[in-house]
């Protein structure tokens, strides 16, 4: 069962369409396999629309907001209604997609819909790890996927900035349990784990900064936290 | 609903001529987009034009701060319900929600063209239309989970449930709230941390 969810701060963030592509991507896949956080983001939705296009919200803003609001000339909206209404292109009911998928180490994965057109470099190995880059322009957000062979682990780390780990397939376990496919796990710089898979798993990774590895000879595998990151 | 006029009582001093009902007519949207859908009905869809158009240009305007990319937002938005709106079903949701959706995702796709400089067009993928309302069997037996997050707001002392309304369902900043409420900013800030604490107690937060 799922235990680790998005924050309610990142689920009103998914809504307004204000978080980073690469959040906002491990959102969606999360919410496709928990029922409950994809109930909160409909209500959450219906309420921020409804409050968008309330009519009285806005006349009063205009009257308070003075600095921003009222110099909005209003455009042409009649050109824009004849252009759009000239075009007879029609949204096909049903768009076809092709499902994609992905190898790591002669296993098949089959990628979230949330993933499907974003750039995929190719994947890079150390050991048990292998990892695919996706490639979101992003700037210091780093985004990939993360494939941990049989009995494969993280050394204990932390990191300066946020980490997420969504588990797409597989289970894995640290110090703080086990997790399950669907799991949403947030770790901020206060965070260290040490992630090890019996079975093997492929993990969702966003973090914003390289990984530091905290614990003895470990410290030698320092490079590792800039592959994994 | 919310009603703004019990969320921030302090704006009805600035009521205007404009302040007519704030109640969104939903069967009539509904009609129209079913018009626009069947028929291809201009007329309905000048309708829906001139109710939505002049929201999400300020909307946009507020979050991108561009007239010019505004305007796009508004002509992408109002072009996609022309070509969708077949694909409306208001049995799985309001016609604004719809709209929203469109709204948000056309939003985001032109702000990582211009941050990311990248035209991948995601947010259909993050936000499918067509999977927009939630179609599964019902899942909840727990009865708060169940509760709509309204309910769950309405709980909350008067105080505090105008900053969250005002904050998260209007998109004022805390300092516009501050100055629509004739409070000190810290006071906003407080309450606002305060409800959000209680919020995520009652809505189960597995991290607090």
């Amino acid at each position: 069962m799922i235990k680790h969810h998005p924050k309610f701060e990142l689920l009103q963030g998914f809504v307004d369409g204000d978080l980073p592509a690469s959040l906002a991507a491990g959102i969606a896949i999360h919410n496709n396999m928990c029922a409950s956080c994809q109930q909160k983001v409909s209500q959450l939705t219906e309420q921020v629309a409804e409050a968008s296009f309330e009519q009285s919200f806005h006349h009063k803003i205009i009257v308070n907001d003075e600095e921003n609001l009222t110099e909005i000339a209003e455009m042409d909206f009649d050109d824009m209604i004849n252009q759009i209404t000239a075009s007879d292109d029609v949204e096909p009911t049903k768009a076809i997609y092709d499902e994609r998928s992905i190898d790591f180490k002669g296993m098949q994965y089959t990628l979230p819909s949330a993933l499907r057109n974003i750039e995929l470099s190719k994947t890079a190995q150390i050991g048990k790890l292998s990892r695919a880059r996706l490639n979101l322009g992003e700037g210091e957000i780093h985004t990939s996927l993360l494939h941990i062979g049989p009995g494969g682990s993280i050394p204990e780390h932390t990191h300066k900035g946020f980490e997420l780990t969504l588990l797409l397939a597989g289970t894995f376990a640290d110090a703080h349990g086990q997790y399950v496919a669907g799991d949403f796990i947030m770790l901020d710089k206060r965070d260290q784990h040490q992630p090890a898979t019996e079975h093997g798993c492929l993990c969702y990774t966003v973090a914003n900064d390289a990984l530091h590895f905290t614990q003895g000879i470990n410290k030698l595998l320092n490079p590792i936290g800039a592959f994994i990151y | 609903m919310l009603s703004v006029h019990s969320v921030l009582p302090s704006l009805k001093a600035n009521a205007t001529s404009n302040n007519m009902t704030n109640k969104i007519n939903h069967p009539e949207l509904c009609q129209w987009l079913k018009s626009i859908a069947i028929d291809r009905d201009k007329q309905a869809f000048t309708q829906v034009f001139r109710f939505f158009a002049p929201k999400i240009q300020r909307i946009a305007q507020s979050k991108i701060n561009s007239e010019a990319l505004a305007a796009e937002v508004v002509q992408d938005t109002m072009s996609n319900v022309w070509r969708k709106a077949h694909l409306f079903d208001d049995s799985k949701g309001a016609a604004t929600t719809w709209v929203y959706t469109i709204m948000r995702n056309v939003t985001f796709d032109l702000l990582r063209k211009m941050k990311a400089n990248k035209e991948d067009n995601l947010s259909d993928d993050i936000w499918p239309l067509a999977e927009l309302a939630n179609t599964e069997e019902e899942v909840f037996t727990d009865h708060i989970q169940s509760r709509n997050l309204q309910g769950i707001i309405a709980t909350l002392p008067e105080n505090q449930q105008q900053v969250v309304k005002g904050f998260y369902f209007m998109e004022m900043s805390q300092e516009q709230l501050a100055v629509h409420l004739d409070l000190p900013l810290g006071t906003i800030k407080s309450r606002l941390r305060l409800a959000l604490g209680k919020l995520k107690l009652k809505l189960g937060d597995p991290h607090d």
